[in-house]
């Protein structure tokens, strides 16, 4: 690829994530809505944000929630993905499907399996109540926040790490093997240290998640009284009776300015990225690592971290969709139906909203991969200050709150001429997903492509193959697994998605996540829960034949 | 004498027919320029299951219209309506939405289009602003509680059960109360400022949320879910018709209205000055204000109607056959932005914060 080639992917995505933050940071120097016609520059709402002790105390809390989540996520994160990808842990193809669930259900359903599972008058609070005459823990805690954001986030991290596990040379891990090292040695000196890029970026984008958590803060924080970024913005919208666009600017920016010391401590860690590539000329068979007696207990750390993560709140949300009551006092049996799958059918638009969600996830998020993918390109093996500016500037959509990225899309494609007839299509959707999941699919496409050894590359380029032809018959087939492997990402990110699109989507585009809302707004909580099944079972489907079929997140 | 009698009879007769072959030209007339316009755009924060039967019926009687309803919250319906109309890239004909305040302050500021409903005279004066803004329902402001768990004798019946009941059975009721949290929603806010201007111990009442340990939230489905499940007994200033919808399905969930007085909250509908299909708006406002509308969002939709002509419970008149003078409905005019005034609001919100403070 040529220069000027590369620098129009760049400029092409700072055009992209520049529009809606370009947006926000000039609202956030005016002193009312930036369309209204009396609003002036003023730094009030710096001066007010930045005195307010709520401000101060929410920010301490999202730092104290996020630091948390990494530190809890990332390393057993890690760890699974060394143990599915690299040894011989029975079951690890059954398990797989599993523990990707908490990525593609929305938060606030999670959070709610949990407070029918374990919640005051959870069903096993109830149970433990009965034998030892008490709940022994209290969900509402910061300490439950903090446990659950981490545990629901394990996936993020396992789908990198393991995605870039697969690609390692066999060779390296053969030869410790060889030398005498243990299987845990192994995954500690040799195999996790050589992924270390992959790991740094899903510690930063987690840490950044975290900053923008939502719907778990909701649900769990909101009873203990605690107040995270996100629902301090919520607070905001009201404290004026309408919504004060400048303040939540601020707010947003506040975590925008959080990227740039993220990204500036992974660049430094990762200075020398050419020690990472292990993707060797010589082809070896990979032969999964002997787990030998670490066998058993490695299958009770999976088993544990999946009833806890995943059947906990899975089970809660399946009981709700059953019952028609439930908590304190009510027999289980005597409440029992189907009621809400049969009232869900006569539900408008819910055929529409399912298929849109999966069009969006499947199509949408397949040709978001090529997007990224050529960007990725782009920037791959390029000494330049440019590939530098590209990393700041794809973490930055990112950062910013669901609840302003949604508002912050609607007005560029209002106030953006050019784009503004593709506003009432799902075009415009696909674009915002795009533009906000860009940091992570490209995350995942250039972790795969540094692994790849110049050598083959220039093996090629010896030959007389020009540098299009090198990408097409020897980079693209080497990463094809790193590409289908952020597909599948990408497919239930989206799947999840919802406060990104929530200005843009409009009758004959609605998508599941909507219909949660929509529902979440009477109460229909029963109706939320059936939905929620028939999506896990749908996505569960959905990925189950993608493993059958050789789609593959491992070798 | 009999002759000109006879005359005078006739011509008042043909003037009748004269007259309400007017009327009807002129609706036929709206009827054929809402034919040529053949769309509909609806933002509201009504929900699409419970709105459906309105729809259905409402496409039954003008089946050339295509409506495209938006179902958002009333913070969307705001954000949306305001972006839409600075970029002139026009938007909604008609918004719907329960966040009374708002929908007002968008009126007050031009944004509605001035038409005089002919069903005005089967409304009540309060629900009618300047022929811009309507209210459309008569939704009273409830308590809802758990029937398997919440002692009979320990059902609040009025807003001083409410402060005394807490106070004599502090522990039946610690942590066992949920509201709604005024700081993050505006419904909740608009409530709590309602109860303080009608109520003069409101203070009293929240001093007792506070020392009972009541927790605070932003939404009604939450609120319902967790009284149902006994995680909380009883949920203060919940919309009756929520109450209702949930009582369907949970025969546990019981609904108080307050007998010393009880708020009533009404959905406000305008249809907007830059409307691309006013005659069709015009259409459906007329609908969800007329006999038969309103009959369908009582008997269908569970939410109570606002005509005192249609008769049932879920609606105005048996609100007032069980509640009579008690019942205090929030008047649809422009009073109502005094809650919008930034100082005053912040001065209630501390004052809740230290209310609420044990």
């Amino acid at each position: 690829m040529n220069r000027a080639l590369r620098s129009l992917a760049v400029i092409g995505v700072a055009l992209v994530v520049f529009g809606p933050l370009g947006l926000i940071i000039y609202q956030s120097f005016l002193s009312e809505a930036f369309f209204s016609p009396t609003a002036h520059l003023s730094l009030e709402a710096y001066r007010y944000v930045l005195a307010d002790s709520g401000f101060h105390s929410a920010f301490g809390t999202s730092l104290l929630v996020s630091l948390g989540m990494t530190l809890i996520s990332v390393p057993l994160g890690s760890l699974l993905a060394f143990l599915l990808a690299r040894t011989d842990l029975p079951g690890k193809k059954w398990l797989e499907p599993w523990l990707l669930v908490p990525i593609f259900l929305s938060p606030v359903v999670l959070a709610f399996g949990y407070v029918v599972a374990v919640g005051p008058v959870g069903f096993f609070s109830l149970w433990a109540k009965a034998l030892i005459g008490r709940v022994p823990w209290n969900l509402y805690s910061l300490f439950g926040l903090v446990l659950i954001a981490g545990l629901t986030h394990v996936p993020h991290a396992f789908l990198y790490v393991s995605s870039a596990l697969r690609s390692l040379d066999p060779a390296v891990e053969e030869a410790a093997r060889v030398a005498g090292a243990g299987v845990w040695r192994i995954a500690l000196t040799v195999s996790l240290p050589l992924v270390l890029p992959s790991i740094l970026f899903s510690a930063s984008l987690i840490f950044l998640l975290g900053f923008e958590l939502f719907g778990l803060p909701l649900v769990l924080g909101d009873p203990a009284g605690l107040l995270v970024l996100t629902t301090y913005l919520y607070k905001l919208t009201n404290l004026l009776g309408v919504p004060s666009y400048h303040l939540m600017a601020v707010v947003a920016l506040s975590i925008v300015a959080l990227t740039f010391p993220l990204v500036y401590l992974q660049r430094r860690l990762l200075r020398t990225a050419g020690r990472f590539a292990v993707i060797g000329g010589k082809g070896q068979a990979f032969r999964p690592l002997p787990l030998g007696a670490l066998r058993w207990p490695a299958v009770l750390l999976l088993v544990l971290w999946l009833a806890v993560t995943v059947l906990l709140p899975l089970v809660g949300v399946t009981l709700r969709s059953l019952v028609s009551s439930w908590g304190e006092g009510v027999k289980l049996t005597e409440v029992l139906t189907l009621d809400h799958f049969r009232e869900l059918t006569g539900y408008p638009n819910l055929v529409r909203g399912i298929v849109n969600t999966l069009l969006i996830g499947a199509i949408g998020g397949a040709l978001s991969v090529v997007f990224y993918a050529i960007v990725g390109l782009a920037a791959h093996r390029w000494q330049s200050r440019g590939v530098s500016f590209l990393d700041y500037l794809v973490m930055l959509p990112r950062a910013l709150p669901g609840l302003i990225v949604g508002l912050a899309f609607l007005w560029v494609f209002l106030f953006f001429k050019p784009i503004a007839p593709l506003r009432t299509t799902l075009f415009s959707l696909w674009i915002a997903y795009t533009v906000v999941w860009l940091a992570y699919g490209l995350r995942l496409i250039s972790a795969s492509l540094l692994q790849v050894k110049p050598e083959l590359e220039e093996a090629a380029r010896v030959i007389g193959a020009r540098q299009r032809l090198v990408y097409r018959d020897v980079t693209l087939p080497l990463i094809r697994f790193g590409l289908i492997g952020s597909w599948l990402l990408i497919f239930m990110m989206f799947v999840r998605e919802y406060s990104t699109g929530v200005y843009l989507l409009g009758p004959g585009t609605e998508v599941i996540g909507s219909l949660i809302v929509s529902l979440w707004g009477t109460g229909a909580v029963d109706l939320i829960s059936a939905l929620s099944v028939i999506e896990v079972g749908l996505v569960g489907f959905i990925l189950f034949i993608a493993l059958r079929l050789g789609v593959r997140l491992h070798a | 004498m009999k002759i000109k009698q006879k005359a005078l009879l006739a011509l008042v007769f043909g003037f009748v027919c004269f007259q309400s072959l007017r009327a009807e030209a002129a609706e036929s007339s709206g009827t054929a320029a809402a034919q040529k316009e053949g769309k509909l755009v609806i933002y509201s924060s009504t929900d699409s299951a419970s709105v459906e039967p309105l729809l259905q019926d409402f496409k039954s009687l003008y089946p050339f219209l295509q409506v495209e309803y938006n179902d958002l919250n009333t913070t969307e319906v705001y954000n949306r309506f305001i972006a839409e109309t600075a970029s002139g890239s026009g938007g909604a004909d008609l918004l719907w939405s329960s966040a009374m305040d708002l929908q007002l302050q968008l009126a007050s500021k031009g944004h509605a289009l001035t038409y005089a409903s002919p069903e005005i005279s089967g409304l009540p004066k309060w629900a009618v602003w300047q022929n811009q803004a309507y209210g459309t329902t008569f939704e009273p402001v409830s308590i809802a509680y758990n029937k398997r768990l919440l002692p009979a004798d320990a059902v609040p019946q009025s807003h001083a059960d409410m402060i005394r009941l807490p106070k004599e059975k502090p522990e039946l009721f610690k942590e066992k109360i949920a509201t709604f949290d005024p700081e993050k929603s505006g419904v909740g806010f608009l409530m709590m400022t309602q109860d303080a201007k009608v109520f003069p111990q409101f203070w009293d009442l929240a001093k007792t949320l506070g020392s009972s340990g009541a927790k605070v939230y932003t939404s009604t489905g939450a609120m319902l879910e967790k009284v149902g499940s006994g995680e909380h007994y009883l949920a203060y200033n919940i919309i009756g018709s929520y109450v209702l919808l949930r009582q369907k399905k949970d025969p546990a969930m019981g609904l108080v209205l307050p007998k010393d007085y009880t708020l009533v909250f009404s959905r406000v509908a305008f249809i907007s000055k830059t409307a691309r299909n006013p005659n069709a708006a015009k259409l459906f406002l007329d609908y969800i204000l007329s006999k038969r509308g309103q009959t369908v969002m009582s008997e269908k939709s569970l939410v109570y109607s606002l005509r005192s002509d249609v008769p049932g419970n879920i609606t105005a008149a048996g609100l007032t056959k069980e509640l009579g003078k008690a019942l205090k409905p929030l008047d649809v005019n422009t009073d109502i932005l005094a809650g919008l005034e930034q100082n005053k609001r912040l001065e209630f919100m501390k004052q809740w914060q230290a209310a609420l403070k044990r």
